[in-house]
């Protein structure tokens, strides 16, 4: 049916000449200026130089050099703290917390599980370097490059300690953390440690509310339980951890010889000494559990495996293909709604529903697997824990807890043995408060 | 000035209160910015809106112009110095921290302290204990949580049934039994050689096509799937706009003379289509299909021909390139503004979005493309017509024109022709003009002829212009073109086309002409219906009517039928002298020419379509 | 006999950390060889695809900088300088000129000045674009698409994952080489685009 209004409509300026292919980008022609116009073009400001970003990883050694240095030679706190200080200014305020070695681990994941995503050198040097560091010199990175560790560490003021079971049961946060992490970015679904990153708002002085909120509770907490980003969340802290545990070098309370003095308890805010311990309650009923603990160690990774592998449909509705895909199915109306921009934009975009949920159900199956993985890992490390917890090991003196030991430095100051090389100084023992 | 260390730390203590009390009263200030500056976002501004709008009714108002440039600046300042604000106390604010911090620290280290941490009683046996039982309870309530949530969430991927979610059938319908199909078109073509009704050239012509057609049939059958309808199955039924060849003639004789809308005279059925329309329905066997459109959607409806019951619908929807804005088209176009067209095999749709649609008889997708959104500014509303295996589509656009061939089985593209012309609403006509078949275009400025296998140009008349929307006749070796304001003129085709003769009297809007038995009928939009010779042009006669025409005549059985604007048939005799048969009425308004089955004439008026029957 | 069995005690658990610290540092070195098979020696940065955006306006609003590093861009090249600008005019607007009351720009970020008649060049004020795409969605429906969003480097903060890539509908911002960190329209036109389709083919 043709159907034609009655006025004679002006053709001029819709008359294009040539067709093909460029017809369909240009449907005004660039005029031929008669006053000698001169066209300008577009300027291009280019990004961060390259080289810059190599600066940034040359920082980096220099100051893990310098902590390790302080933390175990030196055996200066304040030479740790103000090197923290400059990673703050550097890291944080000037590049704004982002490259972050937190960050990279996601960068890893995605590298080893999308095969076309190609990682940048610097963030995989972010990755490796630290936890390179930590094997042979404890959590020197956590101690002062870090600026997440180091805006934490300034406001530490009256801290807390937190009863032994609570900070285990909030230990195991990281390893959630981590997993989901991990999941998360090997789906390509997103990044979740650089979105909730609760501090870069205030490195940029710019972010949403929710997270200043969120950035702003961290300090005030901070403030009477010592860094609890770190301690309850960061999940590169769980490899630094790791690595740490088995570090060839560590930072150590006494130059020398333990005087069981005591003075280092109280100065460690984060509660990373262990002090000297004898075996307590009977000693076969010990090993009995023990025993069950290791033998109980499949079934918590069973456990944990299924009960992943069940969650991984409410997790993989994060994912925003899957998150359409069911939108679409659930409220097909959404269709033909002009104001949901998502759905709009994929019906427009040439994709066939069909092929959005086939997409969508292969994410969910990836999804399946790697929940399966994450819950098993999860059930692992209660396993172990519990293990843990269950071992017993004759302890003389007061030693850093090399897992959580952050390196910061503080025991050093309150121990009583000064000099490395003047040995066991008998008189200093006498000053013992007890 | 000495001071002693308990003044200093007297300052500092005063200095950290008064620090932390600078500090929250911008971190308060801040915040309430920040909710400001959400609340009433100075860049969306309603009032704006609001002003502008008034504006439109009232455009010399310079007072209101006044005031919003005023305002305008004012929301733009607002919005930037808030900008500022933010930044600026959030610099204050780090400063108030960082002071506050650094006269707590000192004012601390100045204190007598054995350590920094505040103890808590340890017990170490006791707590291992203790954070073995909370280790088992938390990780277990984290697993039972996790399963929970996980058979709670509903996943609704699984229930989704793929590509059937396109279709809705409503009910499977019986085919009817073959045999008797063929029989209804064997009464039909006896009958009409009996009746010797039927133009002679066409007759003429007839023989030899069906031939080739048989021929080009049995060899698309062994060389491949690619279905072709026989001339003689498209002229049984009604498959394109305007008939089997587009030219108004329609070939069925058993055809209803009377009926009454209103009363429901004759009237066998009567259904409201879901979205509103211009296109015209087309009819194969006992299936009737038609396109509707708005904003929202684009769809195909089938209905039953004997019954009227909406056998199924089909979305144009998910087709790659289909534009997320609508494009604009007229309330009087439309966007399901072209016909339909059908092989017998498959059904094709085409929409003022350039979204084209194949589907099988029962409403299940074959194919879907956009040809790219055509830049009309009524709406696109050229139909679409098969040749053998083709799909041809006249696509004239304001970025100029195209005659697109597809592949009526796969929808790949056989040729596109890019054409010499402006803008058009037209349709393409297919006709034998003896020795060839020819498809022709009119256009602004050309009536153009192609070769429906190759889209080879034939020839080409430059005699139109304005904004074209009647399609050319055919008769007695004579192709008729005609536009408002243009001509009407009969063009002698062939390599050196040559216009005959042409008049200016009577000139159609919309609707095409229609030339049968010696006789061109036009019909323009002012009410006037006028007959001429083809040979010479000679008016025969004229006739006056209150309301106008955009549906075209329509030839079928000896009769012409035309309905005008208000939905009166005025069904006369195909001569060269005026005998009025019949006026029946529909009782709506339409746009749509009547459309006809074996015994049986359907007619799309605004809301509805009409079957009518004895 | 005690220290010797407490000496034996001390070499199994240095054998133990020894051997752990093997076992790390290998698995360290072999996430670091996997990753490493895929490093880029170059950087790259974010950047918008001209041709996959919808305008959607959500650089504007997502961008973890306020206002956003999404700027619009002219591409001089494609400009029709057109008198009756899409991107310049409100669709309804009243009169083709720049008055507030008709400028579709809510910061008033595009300068119009007139080169010859008929023709008026259109200027981006970067400093007052907030990248909301309206212009954008004006010239591309209704002119030749010069005016697009574009990602500005000297703002960009190059996050490890850009948040409005995260929230675009279309997907139009990917990672591309620092080397060549814009997709302007024109340049960018010619080769890149028929790649994208013919990948798509």
């Amino acid at each position: 049916m043709k159907q034609v209004s009655k006025y004679i409509f002006s053709l001029i300026g819709f008359v294009t000449v040539s067709l093909p292919v460029w017809a369909q980008q240009q449907r005004f022609p660039k005029p031929e200026f008669e006053t000698g116009y001169q066209q300008p073009q577009p300027t291009v400001p280019d990004p961060r130089m390259l080289l810059m970003e190599y600066v940034d990883v040359f920082v980096l050694l220099v100051v893990l050099l310098l902590i390790s240095w302080f933390a175990l030679k030196k055996r200066s706190r304040s030479g740790i703290f103000w090197t923290s200080v400059f990673s703050l200014l550097y890291f944080g305020f000037y590049r704004e917390g982002c490259i972050c070695s937190v960050g990279s681990i996601q960068n890893v994941a995605l590298a080893i599980f999308d095969p076309t995503y190609t990682i940048p050198l610097t963030a995989l040097l972010f990755f490796l370097i630290p936890l390179v560091f930590a094997l042979f010199t404890g959590r020197t990175f956590c101690a002062g490059a870090c600026p997440l560790g180091a805006i934490q560490d300034i406001v530490i003021l009256k801290p807390m300690e937190l009863p032994k079971w609570l900070q285990k049961v909030l230990g195991f946060i990281p390893y959630l953390y981590l997993g989901l992490a991990v999941l998360y970015a090997a789906t390509k679904s997103e990044f979740i440690i650089c979105r909730y990153d609760p501090f870069v708002g205030i490195f940029r002085f710019d972010a949403e509310f929710q997270m200043f909120v969120l950035g702003g509770l961290f300090l005030l907490i901070g403030i009477f339980v010592a860094r609890p980003y770190c301690r309850f969340f960061c999940p590169y802290g769980v490899l630094l951890g790791w690595m740490s545990k088995f570090s060839s070098k560590h930072l150590t309370i006494t130059p020398a010889e333990c005087i069981q003095c005591k003075l280092c308890v109280p100065s460690c805010p984060f509660g990373a000494i262990d002090e000297p311990i004898v075996e307590q309650g009977n000693r076969r009923k010990n090993v009995n559990r023990l025993i069950t603990y290791v033998m109980l160690l499949p079934v918590w990774a069973l456990i944990g495996g299924f009960a992943g592998s069940l969650v991984h449909v409410p997790l993989s509705k994060f994912n925003s293909n899957v998150y359409l895909a069911e939108q679409i199915i659930e409220h097909p109306e959404l269709k033909n709604d002009p104001d949901n921009i998502d759905v709009r934009t994929f019906m427009t975009s040439g994709k066939t529903v069909d092929q959005l949920v086939e997409e969508a159900q292969q994410i969910r199956s990836q999804f399946y697997v790697g929940s399966w993985i994450l819950g098993a890992f999860l059930g692992l490390v209660i396993g172990f824990s519990l293990i843990k917890l269950s071992t017993f090991r004759k302890r003389n003196d007061y030693v850093p807890d090399k897992v959580n030991c952050l390196s910061c430095g503080r025991c050093m100051d309150y121990c009583p043995v000064k000099k490395e090389n003047s040995g066991f100084n008998p008189e200093v023992s006498g000053q013992n408060p007890n | 000035m000495n001071l002693q260390p308990n003044d200093k730390i007297n300052i500092a203590r005063k200095i950290a209160w008064l620090a932390a009390g600078f500090s929250v009263i911008i971190c308060v200030l801040l915040i309430v910015n920040f909710i400001q500056s959400k609340s009433v976002n100075p860049i969306e501004s309603e009032t704006l809106k609001a002003l502008v709008e008034r504006l439109k009714s009232d455009p010399q108002n310079e007072a209101l112009i006044n005031e919003i440039r005023a305002f305008d600046l004012l929301a733009r300042k607002a919005y930037f110095t808030s900008q500022w604000q933010l930044r600026t106390g959030g610099y204050l604010l780090l400063l108030g921290i960082i002071v506050t911090i650094l006269s707590v620290r000192y004012v601390l280290s100045n204190k007598p302290k054995f350590g920094e941490l505040e103890e808590i009683e340890k017990e170490p046996y006791l707590d291992s204990v203790l954070a073995r039982k909370w280790i088992i309870y938390v990780g277990g309530s984290l697993f039972v949580l996790a399963s929970v949530s996980g058979i709670l969430s509903y996943n609704s991927l699984n229930a989704y049934q793929f590509s059937k979610s396109e279709v809705k059938t409503d009910e499977v319908v019986v085919e009817t039994a073959q045999t008797s199909e063929e029989k209804i078109v064997e009464e039909t073509t006896a009958a009409a050689t009996q009746e010797n009704i039927v133009p002679e050239e066409i007759m003429k012509a007839e023989p030899k096509t069906v031939a080739e057609e048989v021929k080009t049939e049995t060899a698309a059958k062994t060389e491949s799937s690619v279905f072709v309808a026989s001339q003689k199955d498209l002229r049984a039924n009604y498959p394109f706009f305007r008939g089997a060849e587009g030219n108004g003639i329609a070939w069925q004789t058993n055809v209803p003379t009377q009926w009454d809308g209103a009363a429901g005279t004759n009237i066998l059925w009567k259904a409201k289509f879901p979205k509103r329309g211009f296109s015209s329905p087309i009819v194969w066997k006992n299936k009737v299909f038609i396109t509707g459109a708005d904003n929202a959607g684009r769809e195909v409806y089938c209905y039953d021909l004997n019954s009227g019951k909406l056998l199924w619908t089909a979305l144009a929807d998910n087709i790659p390139g289909s534009p997320s804005k609508m494009p604009s088209v007229t309330a009087d176009t439309g966007f399901a503004a072209s016909t339909m067209a059908t092989n017998g095999n498959s059904v094709f749709a085409i929409f003022a979005t350039g979204d084209l649609l194949a589907l099988d008889m029962d409403g299940k997708r074959l194919w879907a493309k956009n040809l790219g959104v055509p830049d009309n500014h009524y709406g696109h509303s050229s139909s679409l017509i098969i040749y053998k295996d083709k799909l041809l589509i006249q696509y004239d656009t304001n970025k100029g024109g195209k005659l697109i061939a597809l592949s009526t089985a796969s929808g790949a593209e056989m040729w596109t022709t890019v054409r010499k012309s402006k803008i058009s609403w037209s349709s393409p006509v297919l006709v034998n003009t003896g020795n060839r078949m020819e498809l022709i275009l009119t256009t602004d400025p050309n009536v153009d002829s192609y070769d429906p296998e190759t889209g080879k140009e034939l020839w080409s008349v430059k005699c139109l212009m304005g904004e074209v929307g009647p399609s050319a006749a055919y008769s007695d070796g004579l192709v008729f073109a005609a536009n408002e304001y243009a001509t009407f003129a009969a063009i002698k085709p062939g390599s050196t086309p040559e216009i005959v003769w042409q008049t200016d009297e009577f000139l159609p809007e919309v609707a095409s002409p229609l030339a049968v038995n010696g006789v061109v009928i036009i019909a323009t939009s002012y009410g006037t219906v006028a007959a001429f010779d083809t040979a010479d042009g000679t008016l025969l006669w004229e006739q006056e009517h209150s309301d106008g025409f955009y549906a075209s005549p329509v030839y079928a059985a000896g009769n012409v039928y035309l309905i005008d604007m208000a939905g009166v048939c005025h069904i006369f005799k195909a001569g060269r002298e005026f005998q009025l048969v019949a006026e029946p009425a529909l009782g709506e308004k339409t746009v749509c020419a009547p459309v006809f089955a074996d015994g049986k004439i359907l007619i799309r008026g605004f809301d509805n379509l009409y079957c009518i029957g004895k | 006999m005690t220290d010797q069995k407490h000496s034996k005690t001390m070499q199994r658990r240095d054998f133990i950390q020894t051997g752990m610290r093997l076992t790390l540092a290998l698995s360290l070195g072999g996430i670091g060889t996997m990753a490493a098979l895929k490093t880029a020696k170059g950087d790259t940065v974010w950047q918008i695809d001209p041709f996959k955006c919808v305008q959607c306006g959500r650089c504007a609003d997502y961008c973890v900088k306020t206002p956003s590093a999404v700027k619009c861009v002219h591409a001089y090249d494609l400009c029709g300088y057109c008198d009756l600008c899409g991107g310049y005019l409100k669709p309804d607007a009243i009169a083709q000129a720049t008055g507030a009351e008709n400028q579709l720009c809510p910061t008033a970020a595009i300068k119009r000045k007139f080169i010859e008649e008929p023709y008026f060049e259109y200027e981006i004020v970067e400093d007052l674009c907030i990248g909301c795409a309206k212009c954008v969605a004006g010239c591309t429906s209704f002119g030749n698409g010069s005016l697009h969003l574009q990602i500005r480097h000297d703002l960009c903060d190059n996050c490890n994952e850009c948040a409005i890539a995260r929230v675009c509908p279309a997907d139009a911002i990917s990672r591309v080489p620092a080397s060549e960190p814009y997709k302007i329209k024109g340049d960018f036109t010619a080769n890149n685009k028929d790649q994208t389709q013919s990948r798509e083919e």
